[in-house]
């Protein structure tokens, strides 16, 4: 079957984009893995400082209602194996979509944070414990554990609180060479400046300015209580690190040990604690396979969470008729993905013929996408305008050679 | 961290084994997958491919290549030969 | 292990489904993954590895790490974490060989 646009994913970002070339008129179809439209959008549930809550399946049904109106045709269940010249678009059940223009929007993945029993049933990534209890609405356990200190980590030990799940306490992960950005105090209170002005308590908030001003911010790790403080009534722990996750069939406790002054660990008093399951955030990184099989260009950028696809301030990768959007281009918001997906639907209409003004509708997209970013409540990744910066001058030097 | 850690948990291949074919001379991450099979399991490297990178970089000291070592080809996701041989065929049921 | 009841999502209304696990049967709630329906019911073990024959269960939840596989109504490698829980459904474990 042939398309003027095929997108691959069908959360914010590829909902958006499709709406946005079908409303000018383009033929549309969404590809998605899942048995339901909204991709991340399912689970995600933020607070705003006006104490209205922002749920993300709210808007996942409204969009794709739109979806339907806009007779944009999906295909559920159905995993894309592979983008073949010029376009075609394999599903894993035999199918071929055709198409002059495809949209990867197909997110990020988890990164792992290994440690001694990691892998045993239980203990699971933060994402899933997210979905699990705010979409699925099933407990991941009753004691649960969460390893890793970050905007992500924070905002699922609140919804698990809100869920009635008791979570024994958020800890640092284990101090080695894989994770030395993420073990630090130092390092973590500074991650965590971009949540101060969210942070429900007050210490919380105090601990969020300091991390701005670097000789507070050295007072504050150092003298940061071994006891934890708490935040929605969970012990944050930055003092306190797992060692190991134990238990015979399923994880059933968690070796914990301190962190001294001088940052030693002391495992010769490690504590067990009972909990059936453990969480772990490491963080996220762009899903970006099928653009790199599709033969586009990429650049490492930490800022952004790992390897991303090259594209122009148009979205579009260095594969003519290939476009990205969301968190494959950088790990943002959502809000941030419905408007670089708007920004790639509506270069691709222009692309198409289908636009009256095309300067005039991407000039304003572009400005949508930057005001999105600008706007966020929660950084997730910190640094990310200078990752986006990083981006955009190794588009420009490759667009000079 | 213990070096009986698993670090790719489709092929249950540990920290040890790992450190021990960088020893042996794998340098890059391509070359840890084709001497340790990490990285080669059925999710294609989704899971253990940003460890494989950092562990490379941190123990050949080297920084991490502008383009996935690892590279992602064609299947990207399993697909049955079953299926691949029933390709092109007429599609009437894409969900409205 | 259900949340039936969210001071900010409210109340969830479900139809109940039947499905067996291993040969037991289990409730569910239409509509919902198989991990989900299985980890409602306390079941977190979902497989075998293949060469260490230890205990997996849900890791990633979003179908990237294929270690949720069982076998539904016979079809093996079946994500348990992508694939909705239908009446009747027949789920079993599988011992961690792939094909």
């Amino acid at each position: 079957m042939t398309y003027d646009l095929v997108v691959i994913g069908s959360g914010p970002a590829g909902m958006s984009a499709a709406i946005n070339a079908a409303s000018y008129g383009a033929r549309v179809a969404i590809v998605d893995e899942n048995p339901v439209t909204g991709g991340k959008l399912l689970g995600q549930m933020h607070e705003d400082p006006d104490f209205e809550w922002w749920i993300g399946e709210n808007i996942a049904r409204e969009m794709t209602s739109e979806v339907k109106k806009l007779d944009i045709d999906t295909f559920l269940e159905k995993e894309v194996w592979g983008i073949f010249p010029q376009w075609n678009v394999m599903l894993h059940s035999g199918e071929q979509l055709q198409a002059s223009n495809v949209l990867i929007a197909t997110g990020a993945a988890e990164k792992a944070m290994p440690l001694p029993g990691w892998t045993k049933p239980g203990v699971m990534a933060i994402g899933a414990a997210q979905t699990l209890t705010n979409y699925h609405r099933v407990k991941p356990g009753h004691n649960v554990a969460i390893i890793g200190v970050d905007p992500l980590s924070l905002s699922v030990a609140h919804e698990l609180k809100m869920a009635d799940v008791n979570v024994a306490g958020i800890f640092l992960p284990p101090s080695n060479a894989l994770t030395s950005d993420k073990s630090s105090p130092m390092q973590i209170i500074d991650d965590l400046s971009g949540m101060a002005h969210l942070a429900p308590n007050r210490l919380m908030k105090i601990a969020g300015k300091m991390a701005k001003n670097p000789v507070m911010k050295k007072a504050a790790a150092k003298f940061y209580p071994s006891f934890g403080m708490k935040v929605w009534g969970i012990p944050l722990f930055l003092r306190k690190t797992v060692l190991a996750i134990e238990g015979k069939e399923q994880a059933e406790t968690v070796k914990t040990a301190k962190i001294v002054q001088n940052g030693q660990l002391q495992q010769e008093n490690a504590k067990s604690i009972n909990v059936d399951c453990v969480c772990i955030s490491g963080g996220l990184y762009p899903l970006a396979e099928l653009a790199s099989s599709a033969g586009c260009a990429f650049a490492y950028i930490k800022e952004l969470g790992g390897h991303i696809p090259l594209h122009s301030p148009e979205m579009e990768t260095t594969q003519e008729g290939i476009f990205v959007a969301g968190n494959i281009t950088g790990i943002e918001s959502a809000k941030v993905a419905m408007a670089q997906g708007k920004l790639a639907g509506t270069a691709i209409s222009d692309r198409l013929g289908l636009l009256n003004n095309p300067q005039k509708a991407v000039t304003r997209a572009r400005k949508e996408v930057e005001d999105a970013s600008e706007q966020a409540l929660i950084q997730f990744q910190p640094n990310i305008g200078y990752g986006r910066e990083k981006a955009e001058q190794i588009w420009r030097e490759k667009a000079d050679l | 961290m213990n070096s009986d850690t698993v670090i790719c948990r489709c092929e249950e291949v540990t920290l040890s084994y790992i450190l021990n074919a960088i020893n042996n001379g794998a340098a890059t991450s391509k070359a840890l997958k084709l001497e340790t099979r990490a990285g080669m399991g059925i999710c294609q490297g989704r899971i253990c491919r940003p460890l494989l990178e950092q562990v490379i970089s941190i123990y050949t000291e080297g920084s991490i290549p502008e383009r996935p070592d690892l590279s992602s080809n064609h299947p990207v996701r399993p697909v049955s030969l079953n299926e691949l041989a029933g390709m092109g065929k007429d599609l009437n049921h894409a969900d409205k | 292990m259900r949340i039936n009841e969210h001071p900010v999502l409210g109340r969830q209304k479900k139809n109940i489904v039947n499905i067996t696990c291993n040969g037991v049967d289990y409730e569910a709630y239409e509509g919902e993954s198989i991990a989900a329906a299985l980890l409602a019911n306390d079941i977190r073990t979902l497989g075998y590895s293949e060469k260490g024959k230890e205990p997996r269960g849900i890791y990633c939840g979003i179908g990237h790490c294929y270690e949720c596989r069982v076998m539904v109504n016979g079809e093996r490698n079946v994500r348990a974490c992508m694939t909705r829980v239908k009446d009747g459904m027949r789920v079993e474990s599988q011992s961690g060989e792939l094909l």
